[in-house]
């Protein structure tokens, strides 16, 4: 019941005409963003976030409109990966599996609206899921020391590592790199200045939205060069948008399976929306391919995966809001705008901002059905918007980087640091190096290191205060058990690699 | 690029050792440096010993791109200041595009549209002061 009042204050916090104009706005260039191919979420919200400095917003607000835009990529992505055969974002991916081949047999209607409203399905339930469970985490969270949370931030590390897919030691290693920037700057309890090479533009450290912005959105320019530059394929063209009911409903078990095990996939710290559909496609195929029809425009493949996707996002944000810890790249970049407006997610976010935590709750809500509404009457628009040529959409987004990360500052050093993080993010990125590590690590390394420091002030420098509390010794356990599972899956796809590499392509 | 790391978390590491002032605090600005320094070695010399994946660097020609649009980057870090907002985002949008494999003209004019519109969107509505002319054209 509790739950229900606060829910309820969200819902006048979210209903004022600011936050509907900006969750409108918000679900709008979301979809946009995802259905434009080579804009994902996460470099969506990078841009994103210096504009909303920019307009003066406060946390509340700025929230509501990059998490409206975060959902509406994820429900945009469908849309090129259907009509196109080219995922407008990452955790688009799967749907291509199917979704292209619907089309081609000339159910696009149907690809897109069963990809809508399992989209819709996924999300709501992953939204529901963070009304129930988040609190309960916050409030568990409320007894963790010092030391806890320094084991927390290495089972972080330790779960991205392991789930990434690729070889663990290079994301191990990314984490790393983004603590040793998070080092950069003033030391925050002694005042020594550190790896500053006398430069005073790095006494306070690296800014991590200057840092994001480059690794993400400048590095995706660099990407984009070096592919051919040939004219995307011409969209499949599509006579009626209605689609049929009858084969929406048939997929009705498929969206709750995708939904469920995208939401848990989501949850998990460093998971992210890109392993929620994978891992919901697979399990849907494994339960009902009975015919053999999953790749050659099964409907389920269709509704799987993009439940799996949205549900997954939602989930991201339970250990982002109550433990400060991001679930993916995208939760990562929000939690970097938190930080830099001065709010610090985690337990007491929710006894001491209510207001912000349960008036973007409600705002998801209201984001779904919104996104619904833009993706089933209203795709028309985004089809023909989705059509926009590369040439002309990268230099605007170049230019609009530029403006965002130049009026955080006024300073001309941030745009050198973002255009050097661009190339650090795409060298990076060229050595199959994943970069939200990287990103979790500059942004929990100055926390990190203060846990661990008053941990040791606890204690009078005695390490095994470390491993003193019931709560840090399961955190380790759980590392230590992931770390497992990471080392064998790597081993296990070092042999399959061959398989794998053509479900990807 | 596992020797890069390896050399930049050792020099990290030893730089870390310098920092050796405490006073009221266990640790000190050193100790934790450390932590993340040596395994940061050992993970990047287990990466040059056992190297996984391949990467395809991009063609040569591709390279040259790529490069083209890092100097037009870096150049308007530079000229932002000294020509001002419109006419550096006009240079930075019309080349980007061109770099692209947009028609040079097309390019032009959208950056001809685009660089004022976002002047137009940043100074004028949101009043965040960007120099319409720059340094050099405004005598002080």
């Amino acid at each position: 019941m509790e739950t229900l009042s606060l829910l309820g204050q969200g819902f006048v916090i979210a209903l004022s005409p600011l936050n509907i104009g900006l969750l409108l706005m918000g679900c709008f260039v979301g979809t946009l963003l995802g259905a434009l191919p080579g804009l994902g979420p996460v470099n969506g919200v990078a841009v994103l976030i210096p504009l909303t400095f920019a307009f003066g917003f406060d946390p509340t607000s700025s929230m509501i409109l990059l998490c409206a835009v975060y959902f509406g990529c994820m429900y945009g992505g469908r849309i090129s990966s259907i009509l196109l055969n080219i995922p407008g974002d990452e955790p688009a991916i799967m749907t291509t599996l199917d979704g292209y081949p619907m089309a081609v047999q000339g159910q696009a209607a149907n690809a897109l609206a069963i990809s809508g409203v399992a989209s819709f399905i996924g999300a709501t339930i992953a939204v529901i899921g963070l009304s129930l469970f988040a609190p309960i985490l916050a409030r568990a969270a409320i007894h963790f020391g010092p030391a806890d949370y320094f084991a927390l931030y290495i089972l972080a590390f330790a779960t991205i590592g392991g789930i990434a897919g690729v070889d663990p030691r290079k994301t191990l290693l990314s984490a790393m790199i983004g603590l040793v920037l998070a080092t950069v700057g003033l030391d925050p309890i002694s005042g020594v200045p550190r790896y500053t090479f006398d430069s005073f533009h790095l006494y306070d450290g690296v800014e991590p939205i200057v840092a994001l912005v480059g690794l993400f959105a400048i590095s995706e320019i660099l990407m984009l060069l070096e592919k051919t530059l040939k004219d995307r394929p011409k969209a499949i063209p599509v006579g009626s948008w209605l689609p049929q009911w009858g084969a929406i409903w048939r997929t009705r078990w498929a969206m709750l399976r995708g939904s469920g095990v995208g939401f848990v996939a989501g949850v998990l710290p460093g998971a992210g929306a890109s392993l929620g559909s994978f891992m919901a496609y697979v399990a849907e195929k494994q339960t009902s391919n009975k015919k053999g029809t999953f790749g050659k425009g099964d409907p389920r493949g269709v509704a799987a995966p993009e439940a799996g996707n949205n549900a997954a996002s939602g989930g991201a944000l339970i250990p982002m809001l109550s433990l400060g810890v991001p679930g993916s790249g995208t939760t990562a970049v929000l939690l970097a705008m938190l930080v830099s407006l001065n709010v610090q997610p985690g337990p007491l976010l929710f006894e001491r901002q209510p207001d912000l935590v349960w008036g973007l709750v409600a705002s998801l809500y209201m984001a779904n059905i919104t996104l619904l509404i833009l993706n089933l009457p209203m795709i028309g628009i985004f089809t023909r918007l989705m059509m926009t040529p590369t040439w002309a959409l990268m230099p605007i987004v170049a230019a609009v980087t530029f403006v965002g990360v130049y009026s955080i500052s006024n300073s001309v050093f941030d745009l050198e640091m973002m255009v050097f993080f661009g190339v650090l993010g795409y060298l990076l990125r060229k050595l199959d190096v994943s970069l939200v590590p990287l990103v979790l690590g500059l942004l929990l390394g100055g926390d990190m290191e203060r846990n661990l420091r008053r941990a040791m002030s606890i204690s009078d420098g005695d390490w095994s205060i470390l491993i003193a509390s019931p709560i840090s010794i399961g955190l380790y356990i759980l590392t230590a058990g992931f770390l497992a599972l990471s080392v064998w899956l790597a081993v296990r796809d070092h042999r399959q690699s061959q398989a794998d590499r053509l479900t990807e392509g | 690029m596992g020797v890069v790391i390896f050399v930049i978390a050792a020099l990290y590491t030893r730089q870390a050792g310098t920092y050796a002032i405490t006073f009221g605090d266990v640790l000190g600005p050193t100790v934790f440096p450390i932590i993340v320094g040596i395994p940061m070695m050992l993970l990047s010399a287990s990466l040059v010993v056992f190297p996984t994946g391949q990467v395809d660097w991009p063609a040569p020609q591709r390279m040259w791109r790529q490069l083209a649009a890092l100097a037009v980057l870096v150049g308007y870090t530079l000229t932002l200041e000294p020509l001002g907002f419109p006419l550096a985002t006009f240079a930075l949008i019309a080349l980007i595009g061109i770099i692209l494999g947009g028609a040079p003209w097309r390019a032009v004019l959208l950056g001809a549209i685009m660089a004022p519109a976002l002047w137009a969107l940043f100074d004028q509505l949101l009043g965040l002061p960007l120099d319409f002319l720059g340094e050099l054209f405004v005598a002080d």
